[in-house]
Order: C-alpha cells, then structure tokens, then sequence
C-alpha cells in the first residue's frame, strides 16, 4: 500500500516557481501553478537533463538541455526532441504541508 | 577581373563586412551589426506580428544568449563565426538594391557553364528579388487554392493564417533546441509555408520559387510544411547553382509534420559560396503509416551542419533520408541523419554518400534510436564515402540507441579512395583524367541524382563535373 510523506512547506514554493525534492530516491520537481502544485519526475525523457534547471511557463515546463517542453498537470510531452512523458506523481496539501505520494522505485 | 576559382575572394568578404554595398535608399531597413533584444523586437514590431509571437522570438533571444555553441562538432572552424559582426535583419528592399557587376565573376561563370537562364541568375545571385517565371506558375497556384491548398512565405502565413501557424509552429523543433535553432527562432524572416488539406494530393512539385513574396532567399529561413491525413505534397527547394549571399552566417529551421496516412517529399539541393556557414535544423514528424522523405544534396559553403531527423511517431510510419555531400578545398559537410523509430512496425533507410575532393573534409554523423515497444521496426543505414585525394579526409560517426530487441537494425559503412584501376580503364578508352574523374563521381552520386526532377539531375551533373576540375564558385 503506498503512504504519503511530507516534502515541502506550500510557502517553500512560491507560485510560478518550482522546488526539487527527493522521495525513495526519485528527484520529484514539485511546481506551483497559479497556487496548485504539481509533481513531476525531475527527469527529462529525452536524454535525462534535469527540469528544475528549466523553466517554469504557466502550466508548462522546458527542458534546458533541447528545449523541450512538458505539460506538468499531465507529464505529457508538448514538443519534440521529447516523446515519453515524464512522470507524474499524486499530491496531497494539508495545512501548510506538502505531501507526496511515496512512489514505488 | 575575374576572381580565382579557388581562392577566397578577401576583397568579397571585406565588403561583407562593411555592409555590402550598402543602400541608402530610404525604404530599406538594414539592422545594426549583433544582436540585441531592441533588435529582436523591432523585427516584430516592423513585421506587425502578434504579440505571441513577439514573445516567442524574445524567450529564443535569451536561449541564444545562454546556449553553449556545439563543443562535439568542428569547434575550430565554428569559432570563425562573429555573432557580432552580423546584420540580422535586412529588409527585402535592401536585399534588391545589389548590382549585377559586384556578383563575383566566378559565380557568373559557373552560370554560365551550367546554362542557368538569366532571370535565375540574377535572382541566385540576390540581384532580382523574384524569380520572373512567376506568371508559368500563375495557374499552378490557382489549382492549388482551388485545392484548398495553402502555399505562401511564413510571414503572410503568420498574417493570414496564424491559427494553423501558431498550433503547430515550433512544435517540431523548439527554439530550446539547440544555439542555432535559438537564433533562428528569434530573428527568423521568410522561408514557406505549405499546408495541404485532408487527402489532398499535390501533383505537382512545389518550388520556393512559386512564391511571389520578396524574401524566398532569407538568412533565417523558417519553413513548415503540414500534410494533413492522407495528404500527399512534394517541395523543392534551392538549386544547384551556387547561392551567392552577402551573409555569412546561414540559419534555417524546418519543420514538417505528416498526419496519418500523408506523405511528404522536401528535396534541397543547396550550393553555398564558399564564405557561408550553413547550420541547419531539419525535422519531420510520421504519423501513423505515413511517410516522409528528406532528399538532400549538400555542396559548397565553409561549413555545413545539417542532420535532417525524422521522428516515426504512429505505427507504420516509414522514414527515407537520402543525402549526398560534396566537400572541396577548404570546406567541411557535416552532414548526416536521424531516424528515431518510437512505434511499431516503423521502416526506415538511410542513404548518404559523401565525396570530399582538393582538400575537403566531409563527416557523416548519424543517429538511429530505437524505443522500446517499437516492435517490428526496420532500418537500413549506408553511408560510403569517396576520397579523391591525399589532402582530403572523411570522417564516420553513426550513433545507434537500439531499446528493443524485436527489432531489425542493418549497418554498412564504406570509405574507399578512387580507384587507380577504374581511373586507367576509362582513360585508356579515350577519356581525359578529369572526365574519367567525373563520371566515376557522377556514378557514386547516381543513386540521389535519380531521385531529383530532370532539370535538376541534368545540373547536378554537370556541377559534380566541374567541382571535380575545381572550377565552381
């Protein structure tokens, strides 16, 4: 069964902006849209470049490495050079807590 | 005086650098040297685009300004480009204004010995701003648009059409892409744009040169080409004469994108002079069981880098990029191709032949990647290379990411110098050593030669014919 954990404070991030965290060893970018957050794998699918690197566009993401870019709701891939989608991952807020769902490896 | 065909014309590259005969003719706009975001923004306000777009060029500004230049590619020769001794952004009434006499005599001769009419001429050489065969084509137009069929330069299409613009314009390559394609995203101006309606099929080829629009020649192309479900299109671009340009920082993006079941065929022939730096980003996107081909012919220029990729995205898609380079004295055709297979059942063949003469250095740098789930999926990949003399070199640099193992991958990679035997074969039947020379070249290049319209192919060989006596502009 998966548990939640706390990650992050809610005024860690401020809107529009991300905050990378690390959970089982996955590096999860949790990021504020218009004062919802969204997690997203740190990862981008198309040769690995770290997306907290990038940034943060309204509701999408552009990979610094070849500028492509992600939809952070939904982890689908919006250009190309990427095609996966990058993976997303349940959040909860509590009060002034951030909480991940533990994913699985 | 006519210029030595194989020595760099310094008093044309001086010229170049102050401004090549500059107009001063009170409609022409010509920016300052380097780039700037004022500059950048006044592209946008000259062009009355929406402020999407504004926006769009301003973000690419600043990737340009933050991307490193490519540290894996002939780093010695990229580091003769100046960013800041360039005009970004020169008006089309300027680009008229250049006079016949200050084209160099060797671009005129080779005109001359390749039979290009003299309207072509003059439009090659940026003299004439439109190719004069505009009323020939006045009718093919009208089919089109019949057709429903749109066909126009991507600034008009930006004007007249920007809702298919902006839903699919750099969706294939992404001004993050890499330096060039930043560039290019933030000053870009011309280039065409083709969209063809839902099982439409263009019979015949579209040129560059059916555009009435003034900037078919531009520095910073932007080109995209959509061929909606079960559509069928051929483009044409560039030619085998050599583009003579007053630029020498050369920076296109196309785009195309093929919905299921369409076709597209873009074939580029392109001969640079041999001050130009010609970086290219191509990349085409195959929905399911369609198909996209890339037929590209590389000749001149200082330093070409162009991959054309294709991305196999539905399953059945097919992929062909077939590819030749030329490389002569003080030239370097990075050229190559990638074929990312990313659904079943996807088939691709890659072809490229490269020949580097007097000096030439040519590199072929290709990809495959292979992802898993790509069940079935089947590529071919050739690449051959001729060397024709001890000062000349070629480099081959395939890259193969292969993630699924229901999969067929074929390799084959020759490099050989021409061969002394079949050199003495043809000339002991009476050839001299440069036509013996030619058609063993024009024999190796024949495979692409056969792919390209007649009047094409008839130039092209006639081309490969003098670059091998070392006589082309």
């Amino acid at each position: 069964m998966n548990s939640s954990e706390a990650v992050a404070k809610v005024g860690d991030i401020l809107p529009e902006t991300t905050r990378k965290v690390e959970i089982n060893g996955i590096p999860v970018l949790l990021c504020n849209v218009a004062g919802s957050i969204y997690a997203i794998e740190d990862v981008c699918t198309h040769d690995g470049g770290e997306l907290d690197q990038g940034e943060l566009e309204g509701e999408r993401i552009m990979c610094p490495r070849h500028g492509a870019y992600f939809d952070v709701k939904t982890g689908a891939a919006l250009t190309l050079p990427a095609i996966l989608p990058v993976r997303t991952f349940p959040v909860r807020v509590e009060g002034d807590d951030v909480y991940l769902e533990t994913p699985q490896g | 005086m006519a210029t030595p065909a194989n020595v760099a014309p310094e008093s044309l590259i001086e010229d170049y650098r102050h401004g090549f005969h500059d107009s001063e003719d009170a409609y022409a706009f010509k920016s300052a040297k380097g780039l700037t975001r004022e500059i950048v923004q006044r592209i946008s306000s000259m062009k009355n685009e929406p402020d999407w777009m504004t926006a769009f060029r301003l973000k690419a500004y600043e990737l340009f300004r933050a991307k490193p230049m490519p540290d894996w590619a002939d780093t010695a020769l990229l580091d003769e480009i100046d960013f800041d001794d360039i005009h970004y952004f020169v008006k089309a009434s300027e680009q008229q204004s250049q006079n016949w006499d200050d084209v160099p005599e060797d671009i005129k001769r080779t005109f001359d010995r390749l039979g290009i009419p003299e309207a072509e001429r003059k439009f090659l050489s940026g003299v004439s701003a439109q190719y004069e065969s505009e009323v020939v084509y006045h009718s093919v137009r009208e089919d089109l648009a019949k057709d429903g069929v749109i066909f126009c330069d991507m600034d008009t299409a930006l004007r007249e059409h920007p809702e298919i613009v902006k839903k699919y314009f750099a969706t294939i390559i992404p001004p993050g892409d890499n330096k060039f394609a930043a560039l290019n995203s933030s000053v870009w101006s011309g280039g065409s744009f083709v969209y063809v309606p839902p099982g439409v099929e263009v019979k015949t080829p579209l040129q560059a040169y059916f555009r009435i629009n003034t900037e078919n020649m531009g520095q910073f192309e932007r080109t995209l080409i959509i061929a909606d479900v079960g559509a069928k299109v051929h483009y044409i671009e560039g030619c085998t004469a050599p583009q003579f340009s007053t630029a020498s920082l050369h920076s296109a993006v196309v785009e195309l994108i093929a919905m299921e079941g369409a076709s597209i065929r873009y074939t580029t022939i392109q001969n640079w002079y041999r001050n130009i730096f010609n970086l290219v980003t191509k990349r085409a996107v195959a929905y399911k069981n369609a198909t996209v081909e890339w037929v590209d012919g590389n000749i001149g220029s200082r330093l070409t880098m162009k991959y054309p990729a294709i991305y196999l995205m539905g399953e059945g898609a097919r992929g062909e990029i077939l590819s030749m380079a030329f490389a002569g004295e003080g030239q370097h055709q990075d050229a190559g191709a990638k074929m990312i297979h990313a659904a079943p059942n996807t088939t691709s063949v890659v072809t490229n032949k490269s020949v580097s003469a007097h000096g030439g250095k040519t590199t072929y740098r290709g990809l495959v990647e292979i992802f898993p789930g790509a069940v079935g999926a089947k590529t071919r990949v050739r690449c051959d290379a001729l060397i024709m003399d001890d000062k000349s070199s070629s480099d081959t640099k395939p890259t193969m990411k292969i993630n699924e193992q229901r999969a067929t991958v074929e390799h084959e990679a020759s490099v050989s110098k021409i061969g002394e035997e079949q050199l003495f074969y043809a000339m002991s039947r009476g050839l001299s050593e440069a036509d013996a020379t030619g058609m063993i070249v024009n024999g190796f290049f024949d495979f692409f030669v056969k792919e390209l319209p007649m009047e094409y192919a008839v130039e092209l060989n006639r081309l490969i014919k003098m670059e091998m006596e070392g006589a082309v502009g």
